[in-house]
């Protein structure tokens, strides 16, 4: 009897198992999907209905099931199909021009537009030196117009 | 503007320019193109699969090559596997050797495949896809035989079992022995 119950409990484990190993996904398919790249078809998973795309999907769902994270999943991709599987390049080494070139450029676009700007809003001769000042008169002749203007008042 | 900006500004947009043409030439000669029956295959090294080492097609220049390219998920492949064996145990008496490149595939579901179809002869993976590339496969599965020489006698764009393409692919196997 008590044979019989531990072999009902074993197979009770056997079965519970694999059920059990992941109850909680540290990630899904379909965020995945948009990750990983269709390598016959050039698009990414969630865009392709091939044998291969279905393939790598299948794979996802097994690892997801067993718990496996994001960057676990994609690494494994990544050592058998290379780095191509993933839709954005890694962020390491010379991938990583193809993220700061796209930044390198918008900013030097804006640069040239405010310069641009800058150069339109400007008027016409606003380079030039301002013209000559009236040369100051002397103290006495100042003294004298003073006084002049004085008399009048 | 200054000069020296005025200056600058301009080589940047020359560099700019000169570095987009580059991009261009790189593509439109990286292009993938089949290789024409008649030129030299194209080289390469490749891992084993399942088995440690790799296999190159120079250390087989000499002996007539049957290069089988093929995935796991794809389903003619599996019509022309047993077709692919007993032409192996055929002609391998005579020196002919036959290498299966599993492409865009995974390893495990690759080594699955050739215990389910009990295949025998040497398999390699190409999983990032760059030896196929360069034999412009674009679907699978599609065989070259390669000569002695190291030229290819022979393109089977399809299964060896599909009518049509089973002459081309004996016709194939006997010029790359008389090579």
């Amino acid at each position: 009897m008590i044979g019989r119950l531990l072999g009902v409990a074993a197979a009770a484990l056997v079965l519970a198992g694999p059920a059990a190993a992941c109850t909680r996904p540290r990630t899904s398919l379909t965020y995945l999907e948009g990750q990983i790249m269709c390598p016959t078809c050039h698009t990414t998973l969630d865009q392709s209905d091939s044998a291969a795309a279905r393939q790598i999907e299948a794979y996802i769902q097994k690892r997801v099931a067993a718990c496996a994270t994001a960057g676990q999943i994609e690494s494994e991709l990544v050592a058998n199909y290379g780095d191509g599987i993933l839709a954005a390049p890694p962020r390491k080494g010379f991938d990583l021009l193809a993220w700061w070139l796209p930044i390198a450029g918008v900013l030097a676009g804006a640069g040239l537009l405010a310069l641009g700007v800058w150069r339109w809003s400007r008027r016409p001769g606003d380079d030039e030196p301002p013209p000559p000042t009236e040369p100051a008169l002397d103290d006495e002749t100042e003294r004298r117009l003073d006084d002049l203007l004085a008399r009048l008042d | 503007m200054t000069r020296p900006l005025k200056l600058t500004g301009q080589v940047l947009a020359l560099a700019c320019v000169a570095g987009l043409l580059g991009l261009l030439v790189w593509r439109l000669t990286h292009q993938q193109h089949v290789p024409p029956v008649g030129s030299a295959a194209p080289s390469f090294t490749l891992d084993r699969l399942g088995a440690p080492g790799s296999v190159s097609l120079e250390s087989l220049r000499g002996r007539p090559v049957v290069l089988n390219f093929w995935a796991s998920w794809c389903a003619p492949c599996k019509t022309e596997a047993a077709a692919l064996e007993r032409a192996w145990t055929r002609y391998r008496g005579e020196g002919v050797v036959f290498l299966g490149v599993d492409y865009h595939d995974l390893a495990p579901d690759a080594r699955r495949f050739v215990a389910a179809h009990a295949l025998r002869f040497q398999m390699l993976q190409d999983g990032s896809g760059d030896v196929t590339g360069r034999y412009g496969i674009t679907q699978v599965p599609e065989t070259y035989i390669v000569g002695r020489t190291g030229r290819i006698v022979a393109h089977v764009a399809g299964p060896i079992t599909a009518a049509g393409f089973a002459a081309v692919f004996q016709r194939g196997l006997e010029e790359a022995i008389r090579s």
